[in-house]
């Protein structure tokens, strides 16, 4: 019995010994990491033809659920077919396997904004246009994206934004700098 | 005073369409011209403690937004130095060399400024660019993209332009408006109509940014492409946004699953009126690192809407060809142009699309006017449906693949009256206003909207708008053509849905097959070195090319 439970307590560990050594990064580097602890290459792509199984709809359903007659009988719906913070991890991986640090990091980002609704989505934004939002408002939106979706990469790119945005004049109510 | 006895040799050629473009000489403290301003800066790189402390001349306290940007996302600092030191003209050979594989060009390249990266392309000539274009082209196998717009914006012969379209083999269609408020029926159309003219045409609807994504968020587009970068912070800001709200927007798209890439060009800050005097290549450069910074897969330029600024000045069309070729060479793919009406000369309007279509581009056009130019509504494209057999001739002629096919007159009536019924059977079961089988009868058989009976465009403008605040879907788009016998437009329209939920259409210059398989930079990467290597055509496909169906056969005479 005794040995049992080490047996399984050894196991635990090399899990996450595992997991932690494959993603390669510390946790603050890595965006939010897949719950799924899976690590895909360029060799899986396309994902929807090789690696189908590791693939969800936001609601959990498998790709091979996602078909005419369900969407008929409605057990597929609009909801459905869209992207998952997973999904875009597995792509950021592959990205990142090609050498586009850039397009890894942009995936990174989208991941972190699936959650936020669409309206919200537009709203924010349109927010970080020129000569839209004070500096305040702009941290504010950082806070919520962190707070409210843990949002840690867009958050720190708005604050980011809102030092330029002082730095360059195009707050809310500023001028043109050069006028 | 007596008239100046003329030449009757000049009098025709002032006759000749050519004399009705305009042409400027460089006028440097505006930014007309084309590469080399003499206030471009001298390219140069500094990095302290991992920032980048000068770049070009400038130190960070005086960093524009754009500077700031570019130092601190795009440009790999790990090369930077490495790459900074070598010469403009060994980085030009690295670029034609054969024996240098593009990944080893892409690494140096990542670390090389704006201004270094104008200044190489002052060493290539026109063929060494396209030898360049042919290696560096990120995507190996070349594709092709088409406007499909109409004049009226006719939703019926809209559909059937986009199946026509999609059936001569363009991967991507593009549509924008005549009237704003059709934007949604007209993305409807192309929806429908690409998915029956081939299924797994990715469409797009060019209209304002946040409405292009509202729209795709729905799933009644599969991408966008006209979201604009420019390189000067003046202009930047004229185009109501920043480098950080363009790129936080490129991440929304992604976050929907949906493809994206942005557009830029010469010509667009003088065009503008602020290029702070500085060469257009230059300005162009910086909008490519924005690009790559903002980790967007791809960027259509080739100076685009302003192609009549280049095109008018010494040197334009092969820095546009230059512009090009950058974008290729930092990773990015390429829509690479001849999207604009800028030439009188049915000459010039050939020759400027010759860069891009012999080496091959991600998407040669961006797009090929699939209707006639009165229906463009993008004022035009270089190239419309009527050369549309010219460029099958020359596709044939060469033996180079310029993404499209030969069709015959059957096959483009039997999609093009499929495409009008299953919108038809939609907007019946929407509630919108009907579409006749006259209608559909015409749009089959039609070559533009001046063969199209009016619609009631009010009706049809209450239809959009419900379009829009119904939010209707395109799960309610499929659910139309499946409850009205259209099962297998429904079945392509759900497996482009699909796409979504995998995302593998997010990576670089990616396009979806007939199966709903998409192909990539990643798993079609461009392995050109030399002869015998990267593209070549197949002999499925050169027969393809080969067979136009006006050509004489031995077995014909």
């Amino acid at each position: 019995m005794a040995k049992e439970i080490n047996e399984q307590l050894l196991a635990e560990v090399v899990r996450k010994v595992l997991q932690e050594t494959l993603s390669g990064k510390s946790e603050s580097a890595l965006p939010p990491k897949p719950s799924s602890g899976v690590r895909v290459s360029p060799q899986d792509y396309p994902l929807l033809f090789k690696k189908p199984e590791i693939l969800r709809t936001p609601t959990g359903k498998r790709i091979d659920e996602v078909t005419l007659e369900n969407v008929l009988n409605g057990k597929v719906a609009f909801e459905d077919l869209r992207i998952t913070p997973e999904a875009l991890e597995y792509q950021a991986q592959i990205a990142e396997a090609c050498g586009k640090p850039q397009l890894a990091l942009n995936l990174r980002r989208a991941a972190e904004l699936t959650k936020i609704p669409d309206e919200r989505l537009l709203e924010i934004y349109n927010a970080l246009r020129p000569y839209r939002s004070s500096k305040e408002e702009l941290l504010s939106i950082a806070d919520e994206l962190e707070n409210k979706y843990g949002a840690k990469i867009n958050a720190a790119f708005i604050r980011e934004a809102a030092e330029v945005y002082e730095k360059r004049r195009i707050l809310k109510g500023m001028r043109p700098f050069e006028l | 005073m007596a008239e100046r006895k003329r030449s009757k040799r000049f009098e025709v050629l002032e006759a000749r369409p050519v004399h009705k473009d305009g042409f400027i000489a460089e006028w440097p403290e505006v930014g007309l011209v084309a590469i080399d301003s003499p206030n471009d800066p001298v390219p140069s790189i500094k990095i302290e403690n991992g920032k980048v402390v000068e770049m070009d001349g400038k130190r960070r306290e005086e960093f524009d937004m754009i500077d700031q940007f570019i130092a601190d996302y795009a440009i790999d600092l790990s090369v930077a130095e490495e790459a900074m030191a070598k010469s403009e003209l060994e980085l030009a050979k690295m670029l034609v060399d054969v024996n240098c594989p593009a990944e080893e060009v892409r690494r140096i390249f990542g670390g090389l400024t704006p201004a270094k990266l104008t200044a190489v392309m002052k060493h290539l000539n026109i063929v060494e660019i396209m030898m360049a274009m042919q290696k560096m082209r990120v995507r190996k196998t070349p594709k092709n993209q088409a406007h499909v717009t109409s004049a009226t914006d006719n939703p019926v012969l809209l559909a059937c332009d986009a199946a026509e379209a999609a059936l001569r083999g363009f991967v991507e269609i593009e549509t924008t408006v005549a009237v704003n408020r059709y934007a949604p029926l007209n993305a409807l159309s192309l929806l429908i109509g690409g998915q029956v003219g081939r299924p797994g045409v990715m469409s797009q609807d060019a209209l304002e940014e946040s409405f292009e994504l509202k729209i795709g968020m729905r799933g009644l587009t599969a991408y966008a492409e006209t979201v604009s970068v420019y390189g000067t912070e003046r202009v930047f800001l004229d185009g109501d946004d920043t480098p950080w709200s363009k790129a936080f927007l490129a991440s929304c798209y992604a976050s929907r699953g949906m493809k994206m890439r942005f557009t830029s060009g010469t010509g667009s800050e003088v065009q503008m009126g602020a290029a702070e005097g500085k060469s257009m290549l230059y300005l162009e450069a910086r909008c490519i690192l924005v690009t790559k910074g903002a980790g967007v897969q791809g960027l259509q330029n080739g100076s685009i809407s302003c192609i009549g600024v280049p095109g008018a000045v010494p040197d334009g069309l092969r820095v546009v060809a230059a512009e090009n070729l950058l974008t290729m060479a930092c990773g990015l793919e390429v829509a690479s142009g001849n999207d604009q009406t800028f030439s009188h000369s049915d000459l010039r309007r050939c020759a400027r699309t010759i860069p891009q279509l012999f080496p091959g581009t991600d998407l040669i056009f961006s797009g090929y006017s699939a209707v006639p130019n009165y229906d463009n509504m993008f004022a035009g494209s270089n190239w419309d449906i009527e050369d549309v057999d010219d460029y099958l001739a020359i596709q044939r002629d060469f033996k180079v693949d310029g993404g499209l096919r030969p069709v015959t007159e059957e096959e483009v009536i039997a999609v093009r009256n499929k495409a009008a019924r299953a919108l038809q059977a939609v907007y019946e079961e929407l509630g919108f206003p009907p579409i006749t089988d006259e209608e559909v009868e015409i749009a089959t058989y039609a070559h533009g909207s001046k063969d199209m009976p009016p619609r009631n465009v009010a009706e049809d403008l209450k239809a959009a708008d419900r379009l829009l605040n119904e939010g209707i879907t395109a799960v309610d788009i499929v659910k139309a053509l499946a409850k009205r016998g259209f099962r297998d437009v429904a079945e392509a329209i759900l497996m482009m849905m699909k796409q979504r939920i995998s995302g593998d259409y997010l990576q670089t210059s990616a396009w979806i097959d007939e199966n709903g398989y998409v192909w990539s930079a990643v798993n079609d990467p461009n392995d050109y070195m030399g002869p015998g290597t990267g593209y070549r055509l197949s002999q499925e496909r050169w027969e393809e090319i080969k067979n136009i169906p006006w050509a004489i056969k031995p077995e014909d005479v």
